[in-house]
């Protein structure tokens, strides 16, 4: 019985041995079933295949289809593998025998590296892009060229660092590719040193900096050192470039490591290495134009579209020998980002993690979440989006500090003394405190992935109120009791139901405005969306005022027992800032329904949705998680038809609810002198109330009587309150 | 001798005595499903995997395939392989075809030849 395949000599494809290394089993050898598949094939009828019992069309149309480039990775294009590549020198050590060739070319994969970098930030895979380089997949044996070898060892180290942030804060549900290193040697033995290794190299270079400024003013070198390469004109030049380069990937590092240190304890010290950061990329943005003349030959095509300083390509780079690495389809052809827009991205980057390094780990969560909110505003890559996260949520306390039941405790106005009750033990505000938490850790995803999530939680923070509620009623009833500490937890049970409730309108706002960031809405449906905005500020502005009084009580308790004077009392009896505020919104949203209402009853053309779902449909579509939740309680499509059938141009004239938007904004600008997010807010709901409150004019006076008016929406003045253009067509 | 054992695959079905009018191609491959097939493609990379489909034009669908391929260019030189899962091979980069195949099978198949 034969053991080992037959074919040791058969002559298949020519290649003898290959079959060979493939055996088949102990009992059974390869048999040739090309005649008979050929005859089969001839047999059969068109269209007729020939398949088992567990054959589905439907699942076999997902087979990857070999040779097909967008479905075979495996494709064999110009090596079989890493080492083949290196054997046929795709990447030399050294670079060049010309020491300013190699010092220029070493750059030029300085530069690539950098570009491939921001790629992958930016959201495609490693393995196509920082990794695409050779000597990165095999950096032990750049271990003679210390200038590479230091480069690529900070890389790989850097890469680390980020993946491991990106990991731990788990917001990458969208940008999955970020995470997954397929096996890519992303740990190194001694990375830990790399540090040193590159500031090793830093003083060699900067003594070569040194010694040839020396040279130039004929002053005598201190020590014989042999210069960076041959070229004396342009060592000075090359000197520079490098080291700018160095110092940045040593400021990167640290900015990383200084971030991770819990508590937020590093971020003073990350702001000194992000400025430093920041003024090496400004030193490597000059270098440009030094590299670009230093040899007379000039590279073709444009600039500016380039990966490197240079403009030529780098050695040393194949992105294509990892693409078996990655999953097992090849993924799609990337583009890497020019030089100019990497150095682009991490100038932002750097702003972006200052912003986050600048924040005082406000015990407030009102304060944070606005905080959140502003920063978000910017639109921050994943990158710097995991760092807040990771800095807000930590150890299970926010900033690794504050557990979250004193937090809740204080944005509920309790008293500082009931933060370490023991009904924190309880099962509900365990819950609610997870919450809190979760509540964070959306606020740091992309819009796309925080509007969903938003959605879904409405239900949890509705379910967490309920059981809150259930809990207060099962203690204490209807009647009030004397001990107390019971009059404590009945107190507390009642500030928090009410927070959870604020809350509750706060996120359901977001979910509604993140629709207009994302382009959700069609001009259609501005009405109803509007209309179920008002809805939600009403109550939310509501909860607030209530909020705010009940937080007020409990500072007067604070206080020391004395007769309210004129003008306490004449302060409590106002309107608090903030509640303004959200009045505010309320007649920017109430003024926009009403007018859409009345457009779409009065002008043909406007008549809501398109004939494929019905305006109801619209409506459960957009608002369904909204309703599920009972957010608020009592609002339906009907109560929307009620509310906006009647509207028509002549009711529209009667009042102008943008008029009093913008008398509110003015109002209220003055108690917000500090506050100049706030401020610039005010500002832009001004604008838009005036312009609002003219269209609205116009449309009256001519709406129904002149056709050719033409009405349109454009978010040019406020990011989610529409401003109304009329124009004559 | 490989030819001979491919023309024997052809005459499998006469092994167990039945009519050879029920012998023909397409019942014969029929019962190669399931069955372990290796296939060799025109840049030198194998698949092996269990027959699944064959259609007309001699596309193959091979189920729990394995891709094999040399490191280097010229042989001898190590395999690498990893695995692929459902994979359509089209009949235009075919270059062989293989089944995995008992030595009793063989044997049979080398006794019907010389009755």
């Amino acid at each position: 019985m034969a053991d080992k395949p037959v074919y040791e000599e058969a002559s298949i494809d020519g290649q003898p041995s290959k079959l060979a290394s493939i055996p088949a089993s102990d009992t059974t050898v390869w048999a040739d079933a090309s005649p008979l598949l050929q005859a089969a094939c001839a047999g059969l009828r068109d269209g007729e295949l020939i398949h088992g019992d567990n054959f589905n069309l439907f699942a076999a149309m997902s087979a990857l289809e070999i040779m097909d480039p967008k479905m075979d990775s495996g494709i064999v294009c110009t090596y079989y593998s890493i080492d083949e590549a290196i054997e046929n020198g795709a990447a030399p050590i050294p670079i060049s025998l010309d020491s300013t060739i190699d010092v220029c070319r070493t750059i030029d994969i300085m530069d690539h590296l950098l570009a491939c970098e921001a790629a992958w930030h930016k959201g495609h895979s490693l393995a196509q892009t920082v990794f695409s380089c050779i000597y990165l997949l095999r950096l032990d044996r750049t271990a003679p060229h210390a200038l590479l070898h230091s480069y690529c060892r900070i890389i790989r180290a850097t890469c680390k660092a980020v993946v491991s942030v990106v990991s731990d804060a788990r917001t990458h549900e969208e940008e999955d590719l970020f995470t997954l290193t397929y096996g890519l040697p992303l740990n190194g033995d001694g990375d830990d040193k790399c540090l040193s290794i590159l500031n090793a190299v830093e003083e060699t270079i900067s003594r070569q900096l040194r010694a040839c400024k020396a040279t130039s003013s004929k002053r005598r070198l201190p020590e014989d050192l042999e210069p960076l390469q041959s070229n004396p004109n342009l060592e000075e030049g090359f000197c520079k470039a490098l080291l700018c380069r160095l110092r940045f990937r040593k400021h990167f590092f640290h900015v990383l490591s200084c971030m991770k240190r819990p508590q937020g304890r590093g971020l003073e010290s990350a702001r000194k290495h992000i400025a430093s950061c920041l003024t090496e990329l400004e030193s490597i943005l000059k270098s440009a134009d030094f590299l670009r003349s230093c040899f007379d030959e000039s590279c073709e095509g444009d600039i500016d579209d380039k990966t490197t300083a240079s403009g030529f390509e780098p050695i040393g780079f194949d992105a294509m020998l990892n693409s078996r690495l990655s999953a097992p389809t090849p993924p799609r052809a990337i583009k890497i980002l020019s030089w100019k827009k990497a150095v682009e991205y991490f100038v932002k980057l750097l702003h972006d993690l200052d912003v986050i390094c600048s924040y005082s780990l406000d015990p407030h969560l009102e304060s944070l979440l606005r905080f959140v909110v502003q920063f978000q505003k910017s639109q921050p890559d994943l990158v710097a989006r995991s760092h807040l996260q990771l800095l807000l949520v930590q150890d299970g306390k926010l900033y690794g500090r504050d557990p979250f039941f004193a937090v809740i405790n204080k944005a509920a106005a309790l008293p500082e003394a009931t933060k370490n009750h023991d009904i924190q033990k309880n099962e509900s505000f365990l819950q609610l405190g997870m919450l809190v938490m979760n509540l964070l850790k959306i606020l740091c995803t992309n819009a796309a992935w925080q509007r969903r999530k938003l959605g879904k939680f409405l239900q949890d923070w509705r379910v967490i109120y309920v059981q809150l509620e259930l809990a207060f009623r099962n203690e204490y009833g209807e009647v009030s009791s004397s001990s107390n500490d019971e009059n404590t937890c009945m107190k507390i049970f009642q500030h928090i139901l009410l927070w959870v409730e604020e809350q509750t309108f706060w996120i359901a706002f977001r979910f509604l405005i993140l629709g207009f960031e994302l382009e959700l809405y069609s001009t259609g449906e501005y009405c109803m969306v509007y209309w179920y905005l008002y809805a939600v500020l009403i109550k939310l502005a509501e909860k607030t005022h209530l909020m705010m009084a009940v937080s007020h009580d409990t500072a007067k308790r604070k206080g020391k027992k004395k007769k309210d004077s004129p003008k306490d009392l004449a302060r409590e009896s106002r309107i608090p800032p903030a509640v303004l505020f959200l009045q505010c919104y309320i007649c920017l949203a109430e003024g926009l329904t009403m007018m859409l209402a009345a457009l779409r009853n009065e002008i043909p053309v406007f008549h809501g949705p398109s004939p494929f779902n019905t305006e109801h449909e619209k409506f459960v579509q957009h608002f369904e998680l909204l309703q599920r939740a009972c957010i608020p309680d009592h609002v339906s499509y009907l109560s929307y038809k009620e509310s906006t059938t009647h509207a028509r141009f002549s009711t529209l004239a009667m009042y102008n609810y943008f008029k009093d938007a913008q008398r509110i904004a003015k109002e209220v600008k003055s108690s917000f002198s500090n506050d100049p997010e706030r401020l610039a807010e005010l500002r832009k709901l001004e604008q838009v109330a005036e312009h609002n409150s003219v269209a609205q004019n116009v449309i009256c006076r001519l709406g129904a009587l002149d056709p050719s008016l033409k009405v349109s929406f454009e978010f040019s003045h406020h990011p989610f309150f529409a401003t109304v253009v009329v124009k004559r067509s | 001798m490989e030819q001979e054992v491919g023309e024997s695959l052809i005459q499998l079905g006469n092994s167990d005595g039945s009519n050879s009018s029920s012998s023909d191609p397409v019942t014969r491959v029929r019962k190669l499903l399931f069955r372990r097939m290796l296939v060799g493609i025109k840049d030198g990379r194998f698949f092996l995997g269990t027959f699944h489909c064959l259609d007309k034009q001699g596309n193959i669908i091979l189920q729990d395939t394995i891709e094999y391929r040399s490191t280097r260019r010229s042989s001898p030189s190590p395999m690498e392989q990893r695995c692929l899962g459902l994979v359509l091979i089209p009949s235009s980069c075919q270059n062989s075809c293989h089944v995995d195949c008992s030595v009793e099978e063989q044997l049979s198949l080398l006794k019907a030849k010389m009755i």
